[in-house]
């Protein structure tokens, strides 16, 4: 019962990093229920860095970028991507899933948002070389 | 229960169901011995609506798009068979312990499957021309009219085209082809007004040829475009051999036997016992037929036939096509919204023909993505998942896939091996290596360039070429080479398994060569042949 009041608050987290929202019960459960099933163990630099993860969306973000870069394994991303899956999976978000038509402008917003990811790379790098340097 | 027949047919799969449909439609007394995996989680659970729909209406969609224990949500690097969605997982189940297969550089897909690896194949169907029957060991006249007789069973689908050379030949019976989705008709487009300066390059492209229903026929329906191939076979437009089975088990001449797992056989003067470990019972027991038709796949009839020859020769040579895809961007579909009605299948495919002679050609299968999901995409770029989702979103209709199948021969250093190993089910174990030469390599590197730069000209950017492990392309022949001289460990060209009297072969195990066209519509022809044969030999 702990561990699921934990995996909830994980879900709200995750799902306001992944899409700005806050997300549905429905997903929150079934992200509890995954995290049942799947058992992700994470390593005591991945629990140093989930930690960290977890405090803010920022931080979350930094962390994912830099590590999709140098760890994209590390089971911290894991529970970021199970998320995902369980997001994109569920009728309540098919919007920013399913394609659709884009003005042509959109694409200068794609071109900022990739110039983003590699700001939060570039922090998130400081950030897991530090997490690192402490759990040595 | 009933254990002796006139004839025994062991597997359901794509060569399996032909032969004992050949067999029961001459009015002979036929059972399938199979192993039979069903799925027995998700086929009634996943609605009868098209993906869009589906997506934006069903609450339960997790169950089956992730799977009701989330497997379907990759993490480690990709396997063989990880490509399976949940609800085709059920084509590998219980491969590991049943017929485990250990190998560092060989890693083949198999199946204890009603309707084998036949339930999730990709439909595409091509009719080998005579160069590469010739190379395969196949005789062209009884090929042509076998190819014929399956067309008109499973049902397909195509065009005379550029490509029709290379996949439909003469083949009669042929439906309408199917609707071109817009991702794959740009490139086609491309490819109609470029066509003059590829065709001198030998780059052909068409329209596949697919095992799918465009007009009703019989209990299936024409293709509903409901982009769901990959996830459930509802109206059955697309053909798995399980619908032949199903549609044998009415008739009063034909029995199938489930949780057969069938180890090997004993010939004697009236026939041939038919020895079968019980996968429920885990108990052994005896079958008797007058005649045998080993079809369970070419790795499965290696296995029964090396024991059935008390492991006289334990290592046998093998052929796989090597195979990598490459995502490409197609600039002319960003960001725009994919249309509602479409398939996931290959409509169209790329031929390289470099010496204009339709032998040892390169093949690459063009796909769109849709409905495997767009999580699976942003795991693979280097981004944090919140920006890679808003980039994927916008690139994903613009992706197009080229899957690249090479033709490929045998050679010493391609090779399965059995041995005893007392911790597994059966008491033994296949073991396998695959490994290219420099010079094949080579080749195949060429070649994959030719098509890169076709691919460009026709407006996708390859973005990177992912190379799967050898035994990733699913196709599998060549374990007992086509050999007239009746010698063990070979098979005569009318499929009679050298060193007996009334064993034949009906899958791919005697081919001498693989097209780099898939090799499945040949093997139910040659399956068709072996049973016309086995029922002259009498
Ligand atoms: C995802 C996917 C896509 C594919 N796409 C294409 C394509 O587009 N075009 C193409 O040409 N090919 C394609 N293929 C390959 C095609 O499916 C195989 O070539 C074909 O199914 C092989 O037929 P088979 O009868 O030899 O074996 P299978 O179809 O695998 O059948 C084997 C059968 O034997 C049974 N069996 C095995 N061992 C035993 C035993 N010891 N005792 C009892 N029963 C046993 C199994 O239960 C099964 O029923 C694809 C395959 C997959 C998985």
């Amino acid at each position: 019962m702990e561990n699921k009041s934990i995996y909830i608050f994980e879900a709200e987290r995750i799902g306001n990093y992944l899409l700005g929202v806050t997300v549905q019960d429905s997903e929150k459960n079934t992200y509890a229920d995954a995290m049942q099933k799947l058992n992700i163990q994470l390593s005591n630099y991945e629990q140093a860095l989930w930690n960290s993860m977890i405090k803010s969306k920022s931080k979350m973000a930094c962390i994912d970028a830099a590590l999709a870069l140098k760890e994209p394994n590390n089971n911290a991303r894991r529970k970021l991507f199970t998320m995902l899956a369980i997001i994109e999976a569920s009728p309540n978000y098919t919007s920013y899933f399913l394609s659709r038509n884009f003005s042509f402008f959109y694409i200068v917003k794609i071109g900022l948002v990739g110039m983003r990811a590699v700001c939060r790379a570039i922090v998130g790098i400081f950030i897991i070389n530090s997490i690192k340097r402490k759990c040595n | 229960m009933q254990l002796s027949y006139d004839y025994i047919v062991v597997g359901s799969g794509a060569t399996g169901a032909i032969v004992a449909n050949s067999l029961v439609e001459v009015g002979v007394n036929v059972a399938v011995l199979d192993v039979g995996v069903e799925d027995e989680q998700y086929k009634e659970i996943i609605p009868d609506k098209d993906f869009v729909s589906i997506r934006k209406e069903y609450s339960d969609q997790k169950d089956y798009f992730l799977g009701k224990q989330f497997e379907g949500i990759p993490w480690e690097t990709a396997k063989v068979g990880s490509q399976l969605t949940p609800p085709r997982s059920f084509l590998t189940q219980l491969t590991e312990k049943l017929i485990p297969f250990e190998s560092d550089s060989f890693k083949p897909m198999e199946s204890m499957a009603k309707g084998g690896l036949g339930g999730g194949w990709g439909l595409g169907c091509y009719e080998f021309s005579k160069p590469e029957l010739d190379a395969i060991g196949l005789k062209e006249p009884e090929m042509l009219r076998a190819y014929d007789a399956v067309a008109n069973h499973i049902g397909i689908s195509g065009i005379k085209d550029d490509g029709a050379p290379y996949c439909l030949r003469d083949l009669k019976n042929v439906q309408p082809v199917s609707e071109l989705e817009q991702n794959l008709s740009g490139v086609f487009t491309s490819y109609n007004i470029q066509k003059n300066s590829l065709n001198k390059k030998g780059i052909f492209v068409g329209r596949s040829a697919l095992a799918l229903l465009t007009k009703d026929k019989d209990n299936r329906s024409a293709v509903q475009y409901r982009d769901m191939d990959f996830w459930s076979d509802k109206d059955k437009s697309a053909y798995r051999s399980w619908m032949t089975i199903d549609q044998l088990k009415e008739k009063s001449n034909f029995a199938y036997h489930k949780n057969c797992l069938v180890l090997k056989f004993k010939e004697h003067d009236s026939g041939v016992d038919v020895i079968v470990k019980r996968t429920d019972t885990n108990e052994e027991q005896i079958f008797t037929c007058k005649k045998l038709i080993l079809s369970p796949g070419v790795l499965g009839t290696a296995r029964i036939v090396i024991r059935s020859f008390d492991y006289k020769k334990e290592q046998l040579p093998v052929i796989c096509n090597p195979y990598c895809y490459i995502p490409c961007l197609q600039w002319r579909m960003l960001g725009k919204e994919i249309e509602q009605k479409k398939t996931s299948l290959g409509q169209l495919v790329m031929y390289l023909d470099e010496n204009r002679n339709n032998f040892d050609v390169g093949m690459a299968a063009l796909f769109s993505y849709r409905s495997l999901l767009l999580f699976k995409l942003i795991k693979e770029t280097p981004l944090n998942y919140s920006d890679a989702r808003i980039i994927m979103q916008y690139l994903q209709s613009s992706f197009t896939i080229a899957g690249i199948h090479h033709p490929e021969k045998g050679s010493a250093s391609k090779f399965i091996c059995m041995k005893k190993d007392a911790d597994t089910y059966t008491g033994d174990l296949l073991t396998g290596q695959y490994i290219l030469s420099e010079q094949e390599i080579r080749t195949n590197e060429k070649r994959e360039q030719k098509i890169k730069l076709a691919l460009k000209s026709l407006g996708c950017q390859p973005l990177k070429t992912v190379y799967t492990p050898h035994g990733g392309s699913i196709h599998y022949a060549g374990t007992l080479p086509f050999n007239d001289n009746g010698q063990m460990f070979s098979i005569h060209s009318n499929g009679k398994l050298g060193g007996t009297k009334n064993v034949f072969v009906a899958d791919g195990s005697g081919f001498n060569y693989l097209p780099a066209k898939g090799l499945t519509f040949t093997l139910m022809a040659n399956a068709y042949n072996v049973a016309k044969n086995v029922l002259k030999n009498d």
